[in-house]
């Protein structure tokens, strides 16, 4: 028999099945780059020095001492000082509460020394409140030390450094975070199409043939790797044209890290697949556990920054290796020796896979009656 | 000689035993029809013959070959269209032949099974436009891909309408011109009748008679039931009360009919109409009831049979 005609046909036949499917077209291309796009837009926006706070200030008397504050308040570069300046405390609550104003900085008057800062309740954790704090305090530390007539022995400098030798832009990080997860979805949400074949019966019918299902399942394989392929470079390129995104690639690495990931993503879906009876059931398990890897594995955030209980799990999941090997592979240019994590990545895939390859079998016996 | 030959195969679901000791033959080229009731076994026998099963005891033997020892060759053998039409939907109905055509060394030209299906029109949609009845078809196109000698039909026609199902009927009679053997199920006891060479009738997992369809009705009575409708309900009583005082028939009034059971119909009929000439009743239709494969099922089983 002409196994590799079959193996053509059979390729064929999952290239059509697959670009005729909507679903498998918004789960693995749109549905990365919508999130992609979104994600950029609200934790890209704030790089470098594009930060800015509107602010009003507030004299309750006008002195020599709340001139000169006013006049150092104008001269922080970040602060926007708004041109209408409120005349009473009340017109600047209110601004506050419209939210037309960041802050609103009322200064003491003659006898005072207390500086007061308004801001919205619903803003008080955000980043800009959290700015503005910081600006302020600093910034009446340094009038205080000029009225004590103080120098300050100590200063601060800040340096960031990253762990390739090319800077890593906030942007960067949320791309390749991106990418990983984009692979890692195509790879859980792909086997909806196998759901669907052995719901229909088409696994079982196929049995009866000599058909080899090997055959079937690589040439399956063979092209959600090409789908992916498409995945990953759909997603650099919008990074790069349109968010400025700066790619360094390891091509060694990021091919390795890519197949891996690709691989076990994939044997995780499989795994999925091979208990739901319906596509209903297997998209809602896809989408609990893409959801979590989404928000425990690094994908926005570096996982130190959660909290401490939860950062086992994360070590525990592949998509936090996945990311970090694509990071490290498109943005530091570096070979990802973390063996650890492939080992990590190469154990849920061959578990996965061994199960999902259990539960078929003993289906398959049973199937339909 | 037995082309296929099946000895007491059983199996067993847990606790529930679907086929208990079936044993058949099946002849080269015979249209043999498996019929029973929803979960008599039917589809169990199929599939184990399929080879998608495996028996839990029992021997099936294919033109001397045996699914544990040569499982490869005799996949090249068979055809089979499986109880759910089982097709890649995304797929045009071309793709889908083309597919299984890959599967296998030699194959039956694709236009060829399109024009026996007659699915030519259709060729290039997809699977998921088709009608019930196209996709049945195409299913059976399937099963012919490899122009196997032998074609497993499991319940071709079920949820079709009438036409779409006379379609198939077609079908399968070309493939018995064809030469080939065909296996099929079904629970349409009119289709049984009408295309099968020999019924196999199961009920609770084993066989309750086997024999061609006229075979099996003739086994069952030499008696014919005999239905006289007369034009008004008076004349059938009036004719009904002269039958039972003068005639040795049993009979029963439905109506304006009367209906009798006799052996000898023509006998019967040749005094009844001499009966009702001379006392001027006037005969409306006379109807002579055929027994069917039903009337077969009811007398081994005493259950009514339900399509």
């Amino acid at each position: 028999m002409d196994k590799f005609r079959q193996f053509r046909k059979m390729f064929a036949a999952h290239w059509k099945m697959t670009f005729r499917e909507k679903q498998a077209w918004f789960w693995s291309i749109f549905f990365p780059v919508i999130l992609m796009v979104i994600f950029m837009i609200i934790f890209g926006g704030e790089d470098d020095n594009d930060f800015s706070a509107k602010i009003a200030i507030v004299e309750e008397e006008s002195t020599e001492a709340t001139n000169l504050l006013k006049t150092g308040l104008k001269m922080i570069p970040v602060l926007e000082i708004v041109s209408d300046e409120p005349e009473t405390v009340a017109q600047a609550e209110e601004m506050v509460k419209e939210k037309e104003i960041d802050a609103a900085v009322i200064l003491p008057g003659e006898e005072g020394t207390e500086i007061r800062v308004i801001i919205n309740t619903e803003n008080e954790q955000g980043v800009t409140t959290q700015a503005v704090y910081g600006i302020l305090s600093n910034y009446v530390q340094q009038m205080n030390f000029q009225l004590a007539g103080v120098l300050p022995t100590y200063s601060l400098k800040t340096e960031s450094i990253s762990a390739g030798e090319n800077p890593l832009k906030f942007t960067d990080f949320i791309l390749t975070g991106m990418i990983a997860l984009g692979l890692s979805q195509g790879g859980l949400f792909g086997m909806a199409n196998q759901v669907d074949l052995r719901r229909k019966g088409v696994i079982k019918r196929l049995r009866m043939t000599p058909a080899n299902m090997g055959l079937f399942g690589l040439s399956d394989m063979l092209m959600r790797m090409i789908f992916a392929l498409f995945q990953l470079s759909l997603l650099s390129v919008i990074g790069v044209v349109f968010f400025d995104v700066t790619l360094h690639i390891h091509f060694l690495s990021l091919f390795m890290v890519f197949i891996i990931g690709a691989l076990a993503f994939n044997a995780i879906g499989y795994f999925l697949s091979s208990f739901s009876k319906t596509i209903e059931a297997y998209m809602g398990m896809a989408n609990i556990i893409s959801f979590l890897m989404l928000f425990l594995s690094g994908v926005m955030f570096p996982i130190e920054t959660m909290p401490e209980w939860i950062q086992p799990l994360s070590h525990m999941l592949p998509l936090t290796y996945f990311v970090e090997g694509i990071r490290t592979s498109m943005v530091y240019e570096s070979f990802y020796a973390d063996w650890l994590g492939i080992g990590n990545i190469i154990l849920w895939g061959i578990v996965t896979f061994i199960l999902g390859s259990l539960f078929y079998k003993r289906k398959s016996i049973v199937a339909d009656r | 000689m037995a082309y296929i030959e099946v000895t007491d195969l059983k199996k067993s679901y847990g606790e529930v035993q679907a086929v208990k000791g079936v044993s058949f033959t099946v002849k080269k080229g015979e249209i043999f029809t498996i019929i029973g009731p929803n979960g008599a076994g039917k589809t169990t026998t199929l599939e184990m013959m399929e080879g998608l099963i495996s028996p839990d005891d029992g021997k099936i033997v294919i033109d001397g070959l045996t699914w544990e020892e040569n499982g490869n060759d005799i996949r090249q053998m068979i055809g089979v269209q499986p109880q759910t039409s089982a097709l890649l939907d995304l797929l045009t109905v071309d793709e889908n032949l083309d597919l299984f055509a890959s599967f296998f060394p030699k194959n039956r030209p694709v236009e060829e099974i399109l024009s026996i299906v007659n699915l030519t029109d259709h060729r290039k949609k997809q699977v998921k436009k088709l009608s019930g009845g196209q996709k049945q078809r195409l299913a059976i196109g399937l099963a012919m891909i490899s122009d196997p000698d032998i074609i497993f039909l499991d319940e071709p026609t079920t949820g079709l309408d009438p036409q779409a199902r006379r379609n198939i009927w077609d079908i399968i009679i070309a493939l018995k011109e064809l030469g080939k053997t065909t296996i099929l199920t079904t629970h349409y006891m009119e289709e049984a009748e009408k295309l099968s060479d020999r019924v196999c009738i199961i009920d609770q997992g084993s066989i309750i008679a086997l024999d061609p369809p006229h075979t099996l009705i003739e086994k069952l009575s030499t008696e014919r039931e005999i239905k006289i409708v007369f034009t008004t309900l008076e004349e059938a009583s009036q004719a009904m009360g002269i039958i039972k005082d003068t005639v040795d028939i049993q009979a029963k009034q439905d109506g304006n009919a009367i209906v009798f059971t006799c052996k000898n119909v023509e006998d019967a009929l040749y005094e009844i109409v001499r009966f009702t000439r001379n006392r001027n009743l006037k005969i409306n239709q006379i109807a002579i009831k055929d027994y069917s494969l039903e009337d077969v099922f009811l007398s081994y089983t005493g259950k009514e049979w339900r399509d």
